[in-house]
């Protein structure tokens, strides 16, 4: 009878237990973890020294080691990683550098008969009436007025102000800029001048009666005003548009220079011979 | 003290637009066409600082802005330092209060300065006139100088009063004039 009754009230308790536990496992993680951090701040220090008595008694020291030579290796294994990332990161630098001294190498290939000083440009003038560009060299480096600057592709303008470390290149977009050439099927010569808000073509004006101008033909500088050596490229014709007055037409060339994308240039500092 | 840190917000604010005008707008632009802030700038100090600061500075920032990047050294200073001194003008008789005064004043100040750098440019170097490409920049430029304007309105205002109350020593009116 006695028996029976103790059974009841363990039982009983059982299930109170139970509920409580899932009562407190359903009453949101928050308040759970609290506890589990509470109860694992009181057990852990316990904890610990059971493992540590278990694993002299086992044998399991081996395993310790080994992750202390795991965590070592990891600590290794990610300086490397930072490493070998600068590595690349130099390397990156090293890429671009080697571009742009290829892309000198080429343009002092493509004018090899004239004397050149490389530069890249570092600014743009501000005004949308301006065509002006900044190089980053200038007096110091034998920059003078008016020295013809060019590009891979072909010509870029000409130096109207030089500072001791800078020089400013009013390009041919420029309105202002006025260039003696010629077009590659016939030996007479034509002025082009830059048009106001475009900066892929240019104006070319004052085209001889006689001269006939076709779509395609290559535009290249006459040598003529002083300032611009014969023969550099300037860019191709892209439209003639006739006026009844013959002397009055003129076409639209498209620069053989993307102004847009013009990083590098070389100023012609003069002939080789 | 006061007067030194708002001169240093003045160089602060040059340099930012500076940089924005020489480096972003060159690649971030409508058609090719640039806005152009150092008109909205000189405004603005004409506005909140007055007649001589504003001439002045507009004027320095103008020849900086020349021997830098421009053809001729001393037509920007000129014609910055009269559009801050439009800017005076319309402090006298306008609310800067009012957005859409402030845009009108934009508005006018960038013809203003365009028109005359084109006409200067033009009397100098012989430039043949252009008149429909030159209106169309002329449009897009301004419109261009409306948005960013209505943009930046609360942060032009905010520094614009906190200069005005350091250089003209007084508390800017409300909109009831």
């Amino acid at each position: 009878m006695k028996n029976g009754k103790t059974g009841t009230i363990g039982i009983t308790i059982t299930i109170i237990v139970l509920i409580i536990i899932i009562i407190l496992s359903n009453i949101g993680t928050e308040r759970m973890d609290i506890m589990k951090n509470g109860v694992t701040k009181i057990f852990m220090p316990a904890q610990n020294a059971f493992v540590f008595i278990k694993n002299k008694i086992t044998g399991n020291e081996q395993e310790i080691s080994d992750i202390e030579k795991l965590k070592e290796e990891n600590q290794k294994l990610r300086e490397e990683n930072t490493k070998l990332k600068q590595e690349e990161r130099e390397l990156e630098i090293l890429k671009s550098e080697n571009n742009t001294l290829k892309e000198y190498l080429n343009l002092k290939n493509k004018y090899g008969n004239y004397n050149t000083i490389p530069a890249y440009l570092i600014e743009k003038s501000y005004s949308n009436y301006e065509k002006v560009i900044v190089i980053n060299v200038g007096e110091k480096d034998g920059i003078k007025i008016n020295m013809p600057v060019i590009s891979e592709s072909g010509l870029v303008g000409h130096i109207i102000s030089v500072t001791q470390s800078t020089a400013k290149v009013q390009t041919i977009l420029d309105t202002a800029s006025n260039v003696s050439s010629g077009i590659s099927t016939s030996n007479q010569s034509i002025l082009i001048k830059g048009i106001q808000g475009n900066n892929k073509q240019v104006k070319a004006t004052s085209i001889p009666a006689e001269s006939t101008l076709m779509p395609g033909d290559t535009v290249v500088t006459s040598g003529l005003g002083g300032i611009y050596p014969k023969g550099i490229l300037i860019g191709t014709i892209k439209e003639v548009i006739n006026t009844k007055n013959e002397m009055d037409r003129y076409s639209y060339i498209d620069a053989a220079t993307n102004f847009n994308k013009l990083s590098t240039v070389l100023v012609i500092a003069g002939n080789q011979e | 003290m006061k007067k030194v840190k708002a001169a240093l917000v003045l160089i602060l604010i040059f340099i930012i637009i500076y940089f924005l005008q020489i480096n972003i707008f060159t690649w971030f632009n409508i058609s090719g066409i640039m806005p152009n802030l150092f008109i909205v700038f000189a405004l603005f100090m004409g506005l909140f600082l007055g007649k001589k600061l504003g001439v002045v500075l507009s004027m320095i920032m103008g020849i900086i802005l020349d021997i830098l990047v421009g053809k001729t050294i001393g037509i920007s200073g000129i014609i910055l330092a009269i559009v801050s001194l439009m800017g005076e003008y319309f402090d006298k008789n306008f609310s800067k209060n009012n957005r859409i005064m402030i845009i009108l004043m934009t508005i006018g100040s960038t013809i203003f300065y365009e028109l005359v750098m084109y006409m200067i440019n033009m009397a100098v170097f012989q430039i043949e006139a252009d008149i429909p490409n030159t209106l169309l920049i002329l449009g897009i430029e301004t419109i261009y100088n409306i948005f960013l304007v209505i943009i930046f309105y609360p942060i032009i205002e905010k520094v614009g009063y906190y200069l005005e109350d350091i250089f003209k020593g007084r508390k800017y009116l409300t909109g009831y004039f």
